[in-house]
């Protein structure tokens, strides 16, 4: 099953964070940035699996042998970098691996449908709707559904997607609410 | 009144770059105010903000009731708000759970098709054993329900609450699997379903084997790629369990692998084959050689491909997988997977390397290492890079930061994935694991793979270059340093391997002491620690050890000594300087030992200066404050006291006209100390094999008035006069002293055949006559017969003479490959003849390329038996500890492998028992309460014969007052007071009533017989007392 969804940019800035097991805030902060030092050290060309980081690595003298309950531990880290953001995914062995790199890759097609031609921006003003999406594909760690036409008539049937607001965007009228920039 | 919404507060967020920190703060002080207020809709936008600032870490437990108050707001807008802050920042321990289970069941019931979706998402991350009880009854008629959206959620949720309550299969699972087995479902429920059967599947297979048609079915039915790699995962832990499905399987899954595009599909084919076992199964069989060939043959070419590092990656994973079972099959693409040794993505050479690990064997074995080797020396040192991430870590948590570059984030994400290419450094960790991997390789089997020993010893010269700086700066959280300083660093590993070889391999023992000086000179210290954070420098201890026990073979001891004796040694680590400490004395013998030439003056003056210097570095760590290191100074510091003493008070010959002796104390005393027996390496389970001596009782005390005699003796430290004398001792000068000392190693000259016989290992500093050393020696072997940590000088031949038998080894008198001797400590053969041979050795070195032969000493063990099943006992261990500790994200599923699903009349049986049982229970209950309520009117009742009783010698008012009672009750006309009186006495017992019942209640809790009330919490009390004195 699936352990967590994450969404951060190149920052490590969290754009979302979803637990499938109920953890510590604290703990939560610790992993994301576990997982971000690991992922950021990566160049491009470099495959989309990472090593576990070490708050979820299995203790050491265990590493040899395979019990059966190794199948309920986090095994896997996989990821995808698009444009600013980076999205993790962490599941255990009953995952796919090559599956969970097209889940993420859905995601990011439904959202891109749902905010049309989508950037970092929309998603950090609407998070609301990240989780919404998101609760459309996986419940409780369980993926529901892969179909993305059925992902985003879910998350429409909920009501209307708003847009970033207006002046976010890149036109010039943004630089007066933003004096600090 | 002005409020922000989350628009406001992101803006803002981005607009106060630098001081983040203080805006968050007081953003959070908004919310606290505007969380409290009545209007809903600002309710639900404070907690939006405290949801968004909970992403950054800023903890939002304390406003879990007012998540509650949003929860429940008619508007789905707000609901909404308020379901997601509950996923969000609910916890185990959240206290208003209980009040949330009744909104969950409202909403569940809800007839707005949209607000269901909403419980059903939520459930999963608070569910908890006693709210999952109560849901069941709400959730199960949803799986019915007429959206199938709906329907795919309830059945993920259902599974959650299994997980945390078990029992919610059996009245769930044969809805579930009606649903599966209902060919008219809606395709997306149908996969949700397989997803949530292959993750319940691995617990029991055994239960979902009656689906297996139907799920042959849907495989082959094909459509849905994402549906059929679970349906292969399932049957890859179904065909264990029935044989016959492998060769259903094997022709859809052959044909997938050669037509479908898919390349997860693909992928998981093949691994499903591997993992299900049906490439053992189908072994010999036609179609199964040929799928063997097909997924390897697939496998390659994934390794192969360009461009696509995850193929890679995950060839590589299956490839591992197989190993265990076909390593010929594996090792046929040696070629590819070496490679990816040199992968410049550090996942995939992780997992390459993990795989060469089990493929290794003598012929390869230098190639591989040599190639990882190229790979440390050529990457150089990655402690710096990454420092300002970091950084971050020390924060408590992430700081919401205004963005950099608001110009990226406008960039579409949807374009192919981008990303910097800039080549990494290897993480310490990644170093770190290469090091073991290589000692691993290379000490496996007791060093069966290595063929040049000369060769190893320069690996591990090399490994010490490259070995990671100690304390892993990385530094996630302060624990996890002091974790890392407990553990034995790298550098450790390779010193003990240098050591290991030192000791077993006589053959190579001159390059092994030339590696050890090499390492320990000072002028070379750049060379080989060249990172500040020290990270080699455990291998020093293992080679200050090897230069001393083997001084004689050092090129120059002289050199090694000086560094030794350097200043910056004193620096060190107490741990490495207790090797140090050890080492000089050993290194200084070597040097001034010598016996055969004259004792002059230039002699005389090496020794005293050499003397002098070992005095000066000892003398500042007699205060060192690792009282290891400060004992050891002190020892030797007087030691060479002594030996100063000795050596400039012995007459040397003037003008070479007479043969002088050497002071003894050098040439004999002080060797005798360090030239003991030779050190061999001893089984690990050696010790277990020593037999209890039967008239050993650990019980008796060994001397009986060991209290009185402790006590005495502190008295008599107070009366006696020792501390003036310690004092002398200590104070004055080394030559006061001498001459007690001065008497014994002249004495030692009587004695000279002694002396001059080969054999150090009785280190007599007394001498005795034939007849009286052998009758000690006798007795003394009688006495350590039964001692596993005696070896016997008689037994042990040839181990007297390290230097000797090094030469003739080397010189090779002993080239019989066959006939490698080695140690075997056997207790019954302790009276065979002194000089007899050791038994020969059972490993035969492949003997290929052999231009040296060299002999690799096993360990010693007694009968040696044990040895497996210390090691099966080692092993098992950590699985059973395993068990103990859980992975963080892990969600538990254990639970559900006690319960069984299948239809047979097993599973009737069970749960009949279980119906029986809790109806039974139920029964025990109800009689339980009975009992309670039975005793509680009888306790009432006597409360209210002791109130009538209570009143004392005014019996007659009793009397009147019953007369009056009933005149009351019968007349109804009573005086005012007398009733007041009256009501006093009944407000009374009603009091009393009262506390008889809260009593009850408290029965009524504690299921048990009433009479475990009262025992029940002394007991706990008493456990926490004893809890408390446990940690202390």
């Amino acid at each position: 099953m699936i352990n967590a969804v994450l969404v951060f940019n190149n920052n490590g800035q969290p754009r979302l964070t979803k637990f499938y097991t109920q953890l510590d805030t604290s703990v939560q902060q610790r992993l994301l940035s576990e997982i971000f030092t690991l992922v950021a050290a990566r160049p491009s060309s470099s495959c989309n699996f990472l090593p576990l980081p070490p708050l979820l690595a299995p203790p050491q003298t265990s590493s040899t042998t395979t019990s059966p309950e190794s199948n309920d531990a986090p095994s896997l880290v996989t990821y995808r970098h698009y444009a600013t953001l980076y999205f993790i995914v962490i599941s255990t062995s009953t995952e796919s691996p090559l599956a969970l790199l097209d889940l993420i890759q859905v995601y990011v097609e439904a959202l891109d449908r749902l905010f049309e031609n989508v950037c970092e921006l929309d998603l950090i003003f609407n998070f609301e709707t990240l989780h919404a999406v998101l609760a459309e594909m996986i419940v409780g760690g369980v993926v529901i559904e892969t179909g993305l036409d059925k992902v985003v008539e879910g998350v429409r049937a909920q009501g209307r997607v708003a847009k970033r607001p207006i002046n976010e965007s890149r036109g010039g009228l943004s630089q007066g609410i933003w004096a600090g920039r | 009144m002005f409020e922000k919404d989350i628009y406001q507060l992101i803006r803002g967020l981005r607009a106060h770059k630098g001081n983040e920190r203080e805006y968050i703060q007081g953003s959070l002080r908004e919310c606290r105010k505007e969380i409290r207020s009545q209007d809903m809709d600002q309710k639900a936008t404070a907690l939006m903000k405290l949801v968004y600032l909970e992403m950054f870490g800023h903890d939002m437990s304390w406003a879990s009731f007012n998540v509650l108050e949003v929860m429940s707001s008619p508007k789905y807008i707000q609901k909404r708000v308020g379901y997601l802050a509950a996923v969000q920042s609910f916890r185990p321990d959240t206290e208003v759970l209980m009040l949330a289970e009744n909104l969950l069941k409202k909403d569940l019931n809800s007839p707005d098709k949209i607000t269901i979706g909403l419980p059903l998402g939520t459930i999963p991350h608070v569910i908890n054993a006693s709210m999952a009880n109560s849901l069941l009854t709400d959730l199960i008629p949803r799986l019915s329900h007429s959206l199938p959206a709906i329907r795919k959620k309830t059945i993920v949720t259902l599974y959650r609450l299994a997980l945390v309550y078990p029992e919610t299969l059996r009245p769930a699972w044969p809805k579930i699997k009606d649903r599966l087995l209902d060919e008219n479902e809606d395709p997306s429920v149908t996969a949700a379903i397989v997803n949530v059967v292959c993750e319940l599947g691995w617990r029991r297979p055994q239960d979902f084997l009656p689906l297996a048609p139907r799920l042959f079915e849907l495989l082959t039915q094909g459509g849905n790629n994402w549906m059929a790699i679970k349906i292969i995962k399932l049957f890859s832990t179904l065909t264990p369990l029935e044989p016959r499905l492998v060769k259903k399987l094997l022709p859809p899954l052959t044909s997938i692998i050669k037509t479908t595009p898919a390349m997860s599909l693909l992928y998981e084919c093949i691994n499903g084959i591997i993992q299900g076992g049906i490439m053992d199964a189908a072994e010999g069989t036609m179609e199964g050689d040929e799928v063997a060939r097909l997924c390897l043959s697939k496998l390659r070419a994934m390794l192969v491909v360009e461009g696509d590092p995850n193929l890679r990656y995950v060839a590589l994973l299956a490839f591992t997988k197989i190993t265990s079972s076909h390593a010929d099959l594996v090792s046929q693409h040696q070629d590819v997977i070496l490679e990816c040794i040199d992968d410049a993505d550090i996942s995939i050479r992780t997992r390459a390397l993990d795989l060469v690990v089990g493929m290794i064997n003598a012929n390869n074995l230098q190639a591989v290492v040599e190639r990882l080797l190229k790979q440390l020396r050529n990457a150089g040192q990655a402690s710096d890079a990454p420092a300002p991430v970091q950084d971050r870590d020390r924060h408590e948590g992430i700081v919401a930061m205004a963005d950099e570059d608001d110009e990226d984030m406008q960039a579409s994400i949807r374009p192919k994935e981008q990303k910097s290419t800039q080549a990494p450094p290897l993480p310490d960790d990644y170093r770190t694991s290469v090091i073991e991997r290589i000692l691993d390789m290379c000490s496996s089997q007791t060093y069966a793979n290595v063929n040049d020993f000369e060769w190893y010893i320069g690996v591990l010269t090399d490994l010490v270059k490259q070995c990671p700086a100690v304390p892993s700066t990385g530094g996630f959280g302060s624990h996890q340093v002091s974790v890392a300083m407990d553990r034995p660093s790298v550098a450790d590993a390779v010193g003990a391997e240098l050591l290991n070889i030192a000791v077993r391999v006589k053959a190579v023992r001159p390059e092994a002491a030339m590696a050890a000086q090499n390492l320990l000179l000072y002028e070379q210290r750049e060379e080989f620690f060249p990172s500040a954070g020290g990270g080699g420098q455990g291998v020093l201890a293992a080679a200050a050890f090897i230069a001393g026990e083997y001084a004689s073979m050092l090129p120059d001891p002289e050199a090694v000594l000086t560094s030794l004796l350097h200043s910056s040694s004193a620096q060190l680590q107490a741990s490495l300087l207790i090797s140090y400490l050890q080492a000089i004395p050993k290194v200084f013998t070597a040097l001034t030992s010598d016996q055969s030439t004259a004792w002059t003056l230039t002699r005389q003056t090496t020794a005293t200066l050499l003397i002098a210097r070992i005095v000066h570095f000892l003398e500042p760590l007699t205060l060192h404050p690792n009282l290891d290191v400060q004992e050891r100074a002190v020892e030797y510091l007087d030691l060479m006291r002594l030996a100063s003493e000795a050596a400039s008070s012995q007459q040397t010959d003037a003008e070479g006209e007479s043969y002088a002796e050497p002071p003894l104390l050098l040439t004999q005393a002080i060797p005798s100390l360090f030239s003991g027996m030779e050190l061999n390496p001893v089984a690990s389970s050696a010790l277990r094999n020593v037999p209890q001596p039967e008239e050993l009782d650990l019980d008796v005390p060994i001397n009986s008035s060991l209290q009185m005699l402790l006590q005495q003796a502190d008295s008599d430290t107070e009366l006696d006069d020792t501390p003036t004398e310690v004092y002398k001792y200590y104070h004055e000068k080394a030559s006061a002293a001498t001459t007690t000392y001065q008497r014994p190693a002249a004495d030692l000259l009587d004695a000279p055949e002694v002396n001059r016989s080969p054999s150090y290992q009785v280190a007599e500093t007394e001498p005795l006559d034939r007849e009286a050393k052998e009758r000690l020696k006798l007795e003394r072997r009688e006495r350590y017969k039964d001692d596993p940590y005696y070896i016997d000088s008689e037994r042990a031949s040839g181990a007297s003479t390290p230097m000797h038998n090094i030469l003739r080894n080397a010189n090779g008198e002993e080239l019989d490959v066959d006939a490698i001797p080695v140690m075997e400590l056997k207790l019954d053969r302790l009276d065979l003849p002194a000089d007899r041979e050791r038994p020969a050795s059972q490993r035969v070195p492949p003997a290929k390329k052999a231009k040296r032969h060299f002999e690799i000493a096993g360990d010693e063990t007694l009968g040696g038996e044990d040895l497996q099943t210390l090691s099966a006992s080692l092993s098992r261990h950590p699985a059973g500890s395993r068990g103990g500790k859980k992975s963080l994200l892990e969600v538990d599923s254990s639970g559900l492998s006690a319960l069984s699903l299948s239809d047979d009349a097993a599973r009737n049986g069970q749960s009949r028992v279980d119906v029986e049982r809790r109806q039974h229970e139920e029964e025990e209950m109800s009689k339980a309460i009975k009992e309670v309520e039975r005793l509680r009117l009888e306790m009432q009742r006597a409360q209210e014969r002791i109130l009538t009783r209570d009143i004392p010698e005014e019996g007659t008012m009793v009397k009147r007052k019953k007369k009056k009672k009933i005149k009351v009750e019968a007349g109804g006309d009573a005086a005012a007071a007398e009733l007041g009186e009256d009501g006093g006495a009944v407000g009374k017992k009603k009091k009393k009533k009262k506390g008889e019942e809260g009593d009850a209640v408290v029965t009524d809790t504690i299921p048990a017989a009433d009479d475990g009330e009262a025992d029940v919490p002394v007991k706990t009390k008493r456990k926490k007392k004893r809890h408390v004195a446990f940690n202390e």
